[in-house]
């Protein structure tokens, strides 16, 4: 269907996580996908908002592919 | 008999013709003028109110069988109610033309939304389908076999969707949104069966 680069940017139904203090692109990704390796797959889908995939924030909120 | 009786007869009985012959053509002139409006409204009737134009072609076979047999009387005796059946079936069919066209000018304003919305769910959807089936684990919640009603479930949607887009292509906007539902209950379920529905 979408085709564009980056379709979970302006998709609603893209799942989001708010940022928790402690929180790791890692652990975020073993928590939704079950497999941390996978956090590349939310650090794509949140490069507006991410340049460094070890450097997130408190508060920031992230597209869970 | 007499022969001023065999006169009174005879006159009687060409009275009666003439009388008979001064109805047929306005039997004739009638029931065509019948089945003329009816031709008119058949298609649209058979559509909207196939047993009342069932019923109605009854009476004009009943009036018609009259006719063929010459009982002039009995069809411009019948020809009222036949009318007065043709004129309620055309203001059903009428009737029923408009509420189905009403229903489908409502459908089609909520299939514009619908058609933008249900793409992103389904493509939501894929995006996490496809992202899981590269996981060595799963997440807490979701098994193998709920991946796997997931990925077929993706399928059937999509050819859902195809489905409902040409309904819609064809301007049947209320088959197009009945199906767009159907598809976007199934995707409200299959992405709460993936845990993507809290954050």
């Amino acid at each position: 269907m979408a085709d564009e680069k980056n379709p979970a940017a302006d998709n609603p139904y893209t799942q989001t996580h708010l940022v928790q203090s402690g929180d790791t692109l890692s652990k975020i990704a073993e928590k939704y996908y079950g497999d941390a390796s996978l956090y590349t797959k939310i650090f794509q889908a949140t490069r507006d908002v991410l340049s460094d995939p070890n450097k997130i924030r408190p508060g920031q909120k992230l597209r869970i592919p | 008999m007499k022969k001023s009786s065999l006169w009174v007869l005879a006159a009687l009985a060409a009275v009666l013709v003439a009388g008979c012959q001064n109805q047929r053509a306005p039997a004739e002139q009638a029931v065509a003028s019948a089945e003329s409006t009816l031709t008119g409204i058949r298609d649209a009737a058979m559509h909207y109110a196939p047993e009342q134009l069932q019923a109605v072609d009854a009476q004009l076979s009943g009036v018609k069988d009259s006719l063929s047999k010459g009982d002039y009387k009995a069809v411009l005796a019948a020809m009222p109610a036949l009318n007065t059946a043709i004129n309620n079936l055309r203001d059903t069919t009428t009737a029923k033309q408009q509420e189905v066209s009403a229903a489908n000018d409502k459908a089609k304003d909520a299939w514009g939304p619908m058609s933008a919305d249900v793409p992103k769910m389904v493509d939501a959807i894929q995006s996490r389908v496809d992202i899981l089936s590269k996981s060595h684990h799963l997440p807490k919640g979701v098994t193998k076999d709920t991946l796997a009603a997931a990925k077929s479930g993706v399928d059937s949607m999509k050819t859902a969707w195809g489905a409902a887009s040409k309904a819609a292509t064809a301007g049947d906007y209320s088959t197009a949104v009945s199906q767009g539902q159907a598809i976007r209950d199934q995707a409200s379920q299959v992405m709460q069966s993936l845990g993507m529905t809290s954050s």
